[in-house]
């Protein structure tokens, strides 16, 4: 198999399935590249190498290897993934004391039934609280387009691990915009499916009624691959929905004719720096549309996000930030500390808020199929940044990274993550993502809009180069 | 700015939180931010009728392992 870390899963489990390459070799060319990359991309928190192998050679040996859609392809997951041996991190020092997970979690399952190999865990911002993977605990993983700067957060090890050619196809959590943020600042793919699409069962929950799980790529038909073998009902996530399999991938090449689409404005707008404005505009260019379309109250919207984050985030580590607080990673640990002390009234009148948004922006649905939107303000900061200007605010830069990407996830909507490249004027080498919003269960027509981009040449996903 | 040291004081107490002085000005920090988001958020006029997004899913005899 190919040692080149432009390899997408797409291609390798064709030469497997065809017997043109092994899995074996495809997961050795991946774990040979961690181990040259990962000194300077610290996107790794473990490393399977003896199960990968392993399981590699059942995937070599298994009687329907011909029909696996993902054979062979190496992958990764945030740490917050059950991994059946390991202990679930989830980004804290905290977790270390707990037994090791007994189980795989679903969507591992059911990517390895694919053929799929699992090759390790990967960084993120402790318990997912942030934007940036800056973790105290196990060290800040490095943007791999240039290593002084963050990769996003809080799924920054799977944005960097594709980002930097270890793997093609990673998994993380996206309950803020933990994946559309490190996917927009590394320059990969990213697909946060509609809220109760794919289960959690078997991953570390960080908010509950905000939490969603998906993949990331370098092509637009590695993501739709990994989603439809990820969907299905699971009764053990409350949140799944029961719905039966939807398959996108052979709906890619349908294009974008027929398709209302729209640039979102207002917050949008007002809220990015020109960097992700110009991407914007490139996109919207290239689709054909000058459509300017409104969301009534994002900014109490993004409120709403922010509060149902702070009561239920904070409620689920109480004994802990009672009995050890000092455990705790500086960069989240007043914040949960703050947050557990908030009234019941402010929590219960954000999910009305939210309740609310929803339903206005089903209505815009009624006249409109895509919205286009900056994913973030701006590219990825260096590392240690402290403050952002925007909006004619000087704000906080950690969290400002999700100001765009919280009203969406707010209300459960699908959304694909395209990268741009060059639109920074100050770093012309640094990718910025935008996002493709749909109405929920409409991840098809996100995924069809980003597939005719990268058609178009408009988005791609290039692996680091000089690592 | 409203001050919202006692209440810190209080609920902090009442949840069985021992703040430390490092801590405490953290906490104060990320509370006022909470509270400026909460007023965003109560700042929409509902009706009665606009209830939580939230919807509790009884549970049938079978249907949980």
């Amino acid at each position: 198999m190919s040692a080149n870390p432009d390899i997408s899963a797409g291609a390798i489990a064709d030469a497997v399935r065809s017997g043109r390459g092994s899995a074996r070799d495809a997961v050795r060319a991946s774990l040979d590249r961690i181990a040259a990359t990962e000194p300077r991309i610290n996107a790794f928190t473990e490393v399977l190498a003896e199960r990968a192998l392993r399981r590699a050679d059942l995937v070599d040996a298994h009687p329907r290897r011909a029909r696996m859609k993902l054979a062979g392809v190496p992958f990764a997951v945030k740490n917050l993934f059950d991994v059946a041996g390991l202990t679930t991190l989830a980004g804290s020092r905290i977790e270390r004391s707990r037994p090791p997970a007994a189980r795989d979690a679903a969507l591992i399952r059911r990517l390895e039934a694919e053929g799929a190999v699992l090759v390790g865990a990967l960084n993120m911002d402790e318990y997912a609280y942030g934007f940036t993977t800056e973790n105290t605990h196990y060290g800040p993983t490095r943007n791999p387009h240039d290593l002084a700067r963050v990769s996003g957060g809080s799924s920054g090890g799977s944005a960097a691990a594709v980002a930097a050619g270890q793997v093609p196809l990673t998994l993380g959590s996206d309950t803020n915009g933990s994946i559309r943020v490190p996917a927009s600042l590394c320059g990969t793919f990213g697909l946060k499916p509609t809220f109760g699409r794919l289960p959690r069962t078997g991953s570390y929950p960080f908010v509950a009624t905000l939490d969603h799980l998906g993949p990331f790529a370098r092509c637009v038909a590695d993501l739709a691959l990994a989603y439809d073998a990820m969907q299905g009902a699971d009764r053990d996530d409350p949140a799944c929905a029961q719905r039966a399999v939807e398959a996108v991938s052979a709906q890619l090449d349908h294009g974008t004719a027929g398709l209302r689409v729209g640039v979102l404005g207002g917050w949008f707008r007002g809220m990015a720096l020109t960097d992700a404005t110009a991407a914007v505009d490139a996109v919207a260019q290239a689709l054909g549309t000058t459509r300017l379309v409104e969301w009534p109250e994002v900014e109490r919207a993004r409120a709403a996000a922010f509060i149902v984050t702070c009561g239920e985030g904070a409620a689920l580590h109480l004994d802990d930030l009672r009995q050890r607080a000092a455990d705790f990673d500086p960069m989240t640990r007043d914040r949960f500390l703050a947050n557990a002390l908030i009234p019941a009234a402010w929590l219960v009148q954000a999910q009305r808020v939210r309740h609310w948004f929803a339903r206005r922006v089903a209505r815009v649905f009624e006249t409109v199929d895509v919205l286009v939107a900056p994913a973030t303000p701006c590219v990825a900061p260096p590392i240690g940044t402290e403050w952002l200007d925007v909006g004619g605010q000087r704000l906080p830069a950690r969290a400002s990274m999700g100001l765009l990407t919280q009203p969406v996830s707010c209300i459960g909507l699908p959304v694909v993550t395209v990268p741009l490249w060059g639109l920074s004027a100050s770093a012309p080498h640094m990718p910025i993502g935008v996002q493709l919003i749909a109405a929920p269960w409409r991840e098809d027509l996100c995924l069809r809009v980003a597939a005719r981009l990268e058609a178009q040449g408009i988005c791609s996903a290039p692996v680091a180069r000089g690592l | 700015m409203a001050d919202h040291s006692a209440y810190i004081d209080a609920a902090a107490a009442t949840l069985g939180l021992k703040l430390t002085a490092e801590q405490r000005k953290g906490v104060t920090t990320y509370f006022a931010l909470a509270a400026a988001m909460a007023e965003k958020v109560q700042g929409l006029p509902l009706s009665t009728a606009d209830e939580s997004g939230n919807v509790f899913v009884p549970v049938a005899p079978g249907s949980d392992r």
